[in-house]
């Protein structure tokens, strides 16, 4: 029986590293490969020695899928093909292809930067990493294999993000990866085609939450910049090299040009100049909005966000910084903090999860004592704002897309047991399909049931056609061929077509019946009564008497023989061919009920 | 445990045991683990307990029926195990009845939360934990661990059933552990209870019809041949041999992949005697019975053994040669005089699996193709080696996929069919191929090597992934071909390829492909490292525009493209290779011109990679007394320094440290060269000399850059600092030189000062000229050991710490709200 195999080595209830490996039609497909940020071990990658174990990894895995390029998402990967051993093709899309190398470098560099950690890959290994990439467009159906395709579609959430569709013959699997099914100010709503797949693996990170429009989270962004600065304040935020940063960046410098504000703007990175250069690039992937402007003037070209320098940080007067990392846990953002935190005017705010073991998780909770080296304590007085800009599709977004989609199956990833449990029998009782929610290592197998297309020969419905039939696509109707399988296609055709392709004889296959009489007149008699029954019986089809005596309706021959032992009795052996076989069935039943008596 | 985590335990505690209260972060648990271990791995875990009696009340209460969450039971059964692995430890949780209430089936086994597989893999870990000695083999054994641990062998997390795998095999070891020292018995009668309990169920699992059950037991037996050595495990073998071997008499061999790594790992295990366990002949059997796809492992795995009878060798050496003796025969090839490959050919399984789909015959040969591939290099591989065969083959195959070879047969052309275009034949041949190269071939043959690699290089279908493993093999194949004797010159007829080969790379360079333009550079500079200075080459490549198209992709808009050709055209300017017609204006200054863009490389490039690149060159040009750095090296680290200094790439930082140090170096050197026979470092040197050696250091303002670094926000950039100045420190420290007022730079107590602010994270003003003398006083003043011994722990050192993670997690609990399940 074929089968679709889905085990989860991430993400499996939880938001942890994603990392789900797909069998289907004897074809493995890692989907995505990413890493836990809040380990500091080899556990934050996911275990793939369940997978070495198969042998080499590049003959058993076909391909893997990035969906995009946030490191839950993509963060092991050049652990996973350098130093593990993968050698085989990676798909991602081309945005995806040009920011995952900054965001993977910009990782290294903070692990590295924080304990000097030598177990970890190399900037060598991310580029020969994605050097093994294959970028993909939207829509674009790409052949893995003669048998493997995917395809991509667009999922807002970031830049670049894609869900991707997995399609071996007739069986095919979804993998949303991250969405939002809401546009925001630079990207548009995820969408899919109604491509009926037998298995949609989608997120669910907010399975039971319907979110507040990220405008309203945008508006109270502003306004608590705004009253910081119009204060006299500093305020910091702590971000990763690429991704909301820029996002954060277009929403101030727009903020900022509309109510004519001085306070300087700084990006602590030099990013801004590479950002740009990617929004012009992927324009295509951005919204609407942001494509029309475009055309008037270059949304990436900030006028009032700068270069920082380290020694701007002194300067006296409010000002907004932008510094790397994102959780506050090492490098520049950190070095801000501490110089800021004990001024009550200040604020920093953290549009982003902050993973335990760094400050950005301490203050989120409310620590505002900070034990630093040598037992000095820094006190944070600063406001501090927590700003959550993820755009994950809600509980409304993913029944829609599950709506979209029509799957026969769901399976959920990327969220909490309780709140997929939810989902789950929402999803049930509103699509009558089955739910799944393995967790990490279960692996969850779905029967199939193939579909093999099947060619007709124009010959044969044409023949058909010949009787007067119109095709008519409510009516199911009965078709009689010859199915043949020649080069790995199957084929209906006319039996004297299939006899003349495949060079073979025909061989004629009768049914045969006795039937016993009670009868003691001679065997012509007793044929010729039966000729008489027959004739007044059917009286819609064409029955004979033969000079040898024998008779027959269309193709089935009756003949009538002496019984061997009983002299009162006659034989009436019954031969049809299958074609026949209805009328012969029913010719032998008829004959078992006896023959009229003769009115003489 | 020290006093302030031992005050916060309590509290904790009572969290996790409150089901109202959710633990925020899956990594907080694992780490208040990790830090229990090491705790117990150190010290007493019953005084651990009897200290903090709350933790027992955490065991104690996640038993109570009630919704705790799966996370926090799993970690108490992970917990428990910690504790009851010191044996004192678990006969004061077994006086409580604890463990039997944790582990057996009045506990989590029986109840609802059996169904979470976290739960059920905790339960397995704490076990795994616990089981370290005699008590808690027969606690295991009470409480009838034993047999759930056989039905989760089988469970539906692949995590559980492969722990519950490796626990069977602990506890085998285990209890075998205190058998008799000697021969043990043959008699399962004579066997701790555990272990008759275990093979029993080994044995009942390898009768079985059930695959699954078949696999597990030998995955249990491979794990064991493979982590004991011990006597007992040769008699385990004696009696289980036979039923394995029965496992051959099934047709197909059912889990034929875990069959092979038991033999394999039964053959490796160093407490076995092969030949007496008639191992030999069931490897031979089961190298018959396997189809050539599953048979292609244990060929190798046989010949990887160190001492293997030769004809078994024979037997899995041709096994592994098949495929490609079938791809020889087909395509009309004399497989050759080797006996090995002409026994191979005959095989019409192996054909049959060639042909039976593309994806089968994918599958054969990348995996032949590996399996040789990492045979090659070996010591034990077989000999005589068929290296004309084979690389007749691997070049056979390539052309295969390029359509280029169009052979006769009927077997010939489906296979040519199938392999037509395919990316990962391709690849696996291409570094096959390469690996060949660690010999060589006749002439005629070497001649078809570099045709096909040519071929590849050239043609416009090869895919970038491709593309980079050609160049690869390419290299390899021009290192291997035979020198002149006293010459390390390429020899004519590889001279003759690489006249080839530069007009393709020539192509390459302007690929639109920046994967292919970068592996065209990577290519190029290990052409250039090793025949840089070698006249065939110079020639060759000077007479091409591969030099000047390099220079080109230093404006690459691709980053890793523009780092690769910094690399390069440092290379090539310091072997005299890079040409730029010289101005009348400038004369001599076509080098000139390159350290210029690369200081403009070095200031302006908005990425990393270059910029980090243009200082790995720099160095390099430093140490080779480059004649550009020669001439004026002063100015050239002057400006250098400048602008690294200000990089916001904390490894630019520190690599301008790291030319900095050879800078230091190379001016001490020449201060040291006063004393030509002072052995070791320090040195005692009068102050006269020594603030002459320290007054270019001034000029060119390294120590202000060092002593700002030492405080950088980049902690590795600190480290390199400090290793810096005390390396200085080390040198100078003898001087016995009196310390003079500063003419005209800042005084020590300003330095100082500056110093401190930095220390502050202030920026500041810059120091500008510093003497020597002011240099070498705040030197002996900074507390360099100390600052060392701080950096030396990670910077997160203090978020990392038990203290902290226990203080996180009280103190998120109630705030837990949006946040929770947020991620980027």
């Amino acid at each position: 029986m074929p089968e679709i195999r889905v085990t989860p080595l991430g993400a499996g209830q939880d938001v942890g590293r994603s990392c789900i490996l797909v069998s289907i039609a004897g074809k493995n497909v890692m989907l995505d490969c990413g890493m836990h940020m809040g380990f500091n071990d080899d556990r934050r990658f996911p275990d793939f020695s369940y997978i070495t174990r198969n042998g080499r990894l590049t003959d058993f895995l076909d391909c893997v899928i990035i969906s995009h390029f946030h490191l839950d998402h993509c963060g092991a990967l050049p652990y996973f093909s350098e130093m593990v051993g993968y050698d085989g093709p990676i798909y991602m899309t081309h945005p995806t292809q040009a920011i995952c190398p900054i965001l993977l470098e910009d990782y290294r560099k903070i692990a590295v930067d924080k304990k000097g950690e030598a177990n970890f890959f190399t900037s060598q290994m991310i580029k020969d990493c994605m050097k093994k990439v294959v970028a993909v467009h939207l829509h674009q159906t790409v052949q893995v294999d003669d048998e493997l395709e995917i395809k991509a579609y667009y999922a807002g959430h970031v830049l670049g993000a894609a869900m991707f569709q997995i399609k071996v013959g007739s069986e095919s699997v979804v993998y949303t990866g991250d969405y939002n099914m809401t546009p925001d100010r630079h990207l548009g709503a995820a969408w899919i085609d109604k491509c009926r797949p037998n298995l949609l693996i989608t997120e669910s990170t907010y399975a039971t939450t319907i979110r507040d429009s990220k405008r309203c989270r945008e508006r109270d962004f502003l306004k608590k910049v705004h009253e910081a600065v119009e204060r006299g304040g500093k305020v910091l935020i702590p971000v990763f090299a690429l991704g909301r940063a820029q996002e954060l960046c277009i929403l101030l410098e727009t903020f900022w040009e509309r109510m004519n504000l001085k306070a300087p703007i700084y990006f602590s990175t030099g990013l801004t100049e590479k950002a740009n250069h990617y929004y012009k690039l992927f324009i295509t992937w951005t919204n609407q909005k942001i494509r029309k402007t475009f055309v008037q003037r270059n949304m990436f070209e900030f006028k009032h966000i700068k270069a920082f320098d380290r020694a701007f940080a002194d300067n006296p007067g409010p000002m907004v910084v932008f510094a790397t990392p994102g959780m506050l846990h090492a490098g520049q953002s950190l070095q801000i903090f501490r110089k800021w935190a004990g001024n009550e005017k200040n604020m920093v705010i953290m549009p982003g999860y902050c993973v335990q073991g760094t400050v950005g998780h301490k203050i989120l909770s409310g620590q505002r004592k900070l034990e630093m080296e040598g037992r000095q304590v820094l006190e944070v007085k600063m406001q501090v704002e927590y700003m959550s800009f993820s755009a994950h599709a809600d509980a409304k977004g993913i029944m829609q897309l599950v709506g979209q989609a029509e799957p026969e199956s769901v399976l959920l990833v990327h969220g909490e047991a309780k709140k997929m449990e939810f989902l789950k029998q929402k999803i049930e009782q509103e699509f009558r399909v089955n739910c799944y929610m393995p967790a990490n290592g279960e692996t969850v197998t779905l029967p199939t049931s193939p579909s093999i297309p099947v060619g007709i020969s124009l010959g044969l419905l044409k023949r058909e056609m010949a009787q007067g039939l119109l095709p008519d696509a409510k009516k199911p109707r009965l078709l009689h061929g010859t199915l043949i399988m020649k080069d790995s296609n199957f084929r209906l055709v006319s039996s004297e077509q299939a006899l003349k392709e495949l060079g073979l004889a025909e061989h004629q296959l009768r049914f045969t019946c006795r039937v016993h009489l009670h009868d003691p007149r001679k065997e012509q008699e007793t044929a010729m009564r039966v000729y008489s029954h027959l004739k007044s019986v059917l009286k819609d089809h064409c029955v004979q008497h033969l000079p040898d005596g024998s008779v027959t309706v269309e193709s089935i021959l009756i003949q009538a023989a002496a019984h061997s032992e009983d002299p009162g009795t006659k034989v009436l052996l019954v031969s049809w061919t299958y074609q026949d076989e209805e009328l012969g069935s029913y010719l032998t039943s008829l004959l078992k009920k006896g023959l009229p008596q003769a009115s003489s | 445990m020290d006093p302030e985590c031992s005050q916060l335990l309590p509290a904790l505690c009572a969290v996790l045991a409150d089901p109202r209260q959710p633990v925020a972060d899956d990594t907080c648990l694992e780490k208040l683990l990790d830090w229990f271990k090491t705790i117990t791995k150190a010290g007493s875990s019953l005084l651990l307990l009897q200290e903090n009696p709350c933790l027992v009340e955490l065991l104690c209460h996640v038993l109570k029926p009630q919704d705790l969450s799966s996370r926090v039971l799993s970690f108490s059964l992970r917990l428990a195990g910690v504790f009851a692995a010191q044996e004192d430890c678990f006969q004061y949780l077994q006086q409580g009845e604890l463990l039997p209430r944790l582990f057996g089936e009045p506990g989590p086994l029986g109840g609802a939360a059996w169904t979470a597989p976290s739960v059920r893999s905790g339960w397995i870990q704490g076990l795994r934990s616990l089981a370290q000695h005699p008590s808690a083999l027969h606690f295991l054994a009470d409480c009838g661990a034993v047999d759930t641990i056989f039905s989760l062998q089988g469970d539906s997390s692949l995590f559980v059933a492969s722990a519950a795998g490796q626990l069977l095999v602990h506890i085998l070891g285990l209890s075998m552990q205190g058998l008799a020292e000697g021969h043990p018995s043959l008699q399962a009668g004579d066997w701790p209870v555990c272990a008759q309990k275990i093979v029993g169920h080994i044995e009942e699992s390898l009768h079985s019809t059930a695959v699954p059950q078949i696999t597990q037991a030998l995955n249990v037996l491979t794990t064991t041949f493979g982590h004991c050595h011990d006597p007992w495990t040769q008699v385990l073998w004696v009696r289980l041999s036979p039923l394995v071997g029965s496992l051959l008499e099934k047709d197909p061999v059912p889990a034929a992949h875990s069959l092979v790594d038991l033999l394999l790992s039964v053959a490796r295990s160093p407490g076995l005697s092969s030949s007496s366990c008639g191992l030999w002949e069931t490897l031979a059997q089961t190298l018959n019975h396997l189809s050539p796809t599953q048979a292609g492992p244990l060929a190798l795995g046989i010949l990887k053994l160190q001492d293997c009878p030769q004809v078994l060798r024979a037997q899995a050496f041709v096994i592994l040669l098949q495929p490609l003796a079938c791809v020889l025969k087909a395509t009309g090839q004399d497989p050759g005089p080797s006996d090995v490959l002409d026994s191979a050919t005959g095989d019409s399984l192996t054909v049959d699996a060639l042909l039976s789909s593309k994806a089968a015959c994918v599958g054969l040969l990348c995996r032949t193709l590996a399996h040789l591939e990492l045979l090659q290099p070996l010591p034990q591989r077989p000999c005589p080696w068929p290296q004309e065969p084979l690389l007749g083959a691997a070049v056979t195959l390539l052309q295969l996929c390029r359509g280029s070879a169009s052979p006769a047969s009927d077997v010939g052309r489906h296979l040519c069919a199938l392999l037509l275009g395919c990316v990962r034949v391709q690849r696996a041949a291409l570094d096959f191929l390469g690996t060949l190269s660690q010999e060589t071939g006749p002439q005629e043959l070497v001649t078809e090597v570099f045709a096909v690699l040519l071929e590849y290089l050239r043609s416009p279908d090869s895919s970038p992934t491709v593309l980079k493993k050609a160049f690869q093999a390419t290299f390899r194949w021009l290192l291997s071909s035979p020198k002149t004797p006293g010459c390390c010159d390429l020899e004519p007829h590889a001279l003759l390829v690489l006249r080839e080969l530069l007009p393709v790379l020539q192509k390459r360079l302007c690929s639109p492909c920046w994967e292919v333009r970068d592996s065209g550079l990577e290519f190029l500079t290990q052409m250039t490292r090793h025949w840089g200075g070698q006249a065939g080459f110079r020639h060759a490549l000077l007479a091409s525009e591969v030099p000047k198209l390099t220079e080109q992709l230093l404006r690459d808009p691709e980053s890793y493209v523009r780092a690769s050709a910094v690399t390069v055209m440092g290379q090539l300017s310091s072997q005299g290779l890079h040409v730029t017609p010289v101005s009348p204006e400038h004369p001599g200054g076509q080098q000139k011109s390159l350290l210029v863009e690369l200081l403009h490389i070095l200031s302006t490039d908005s990425e990393g990679f270059p910029r980090r690149a243009v200082m790995q060159v720099f160095t390099q040009w430093l140490r080779d007394h480059h004649a550009d750095v020669a001439g004026d090296t002063e100015q050239f680290m002057a400006r250098v320094l400048q602008v690294a200094s200000q990089d916001l790439d904390w490894e630019v930082r520190a690599q301008g440290l790291e030319l900095a140090l050879v800078f230091l170096e190379q001016t001490l050197g020449q201060f040291h060269s006063h004393c030509p026979y002072a052995v070791t470092p320090p040195v005692a040197a009068p102050a006269g000399p020594l603030a002459q050696a320290l007054q270019p250091l001034c000029r060119v303002r390294l120590f202000e850059f060092a002593f700002r670094a030492l405080f950088d926000c980049d902690r590795p950039v600190a480290q390199k600092s400090c290793d810096l100045l005390l390396f200085l420190r080390a040198k100078t420290a003898s001087s016995s030189g009196s310390l003079q007022e500063s003419r005209s730079g800042p005084d020590v107590a300003s330095v100082e000062a500056a110093l401190q602010r930095w220390q502050a994270g202030d920026q500041g003003q810059p120091l500008g000229d510093l003497e020597p003398e002011v240099v070498l006083a705040v030197l002996r003043s900074v507390d360099l050991e100390g600052l060392r011994g701080a950096l030396a722990e990670g910077s997160d050192h203090m978020e990392k710490s038990p203290q902290s993670l226990l203080q996180d997690m009280l103190a998120t609990v109630g705030v837990l709200g949006e946040n929770e399940a947020d991620c980027y």
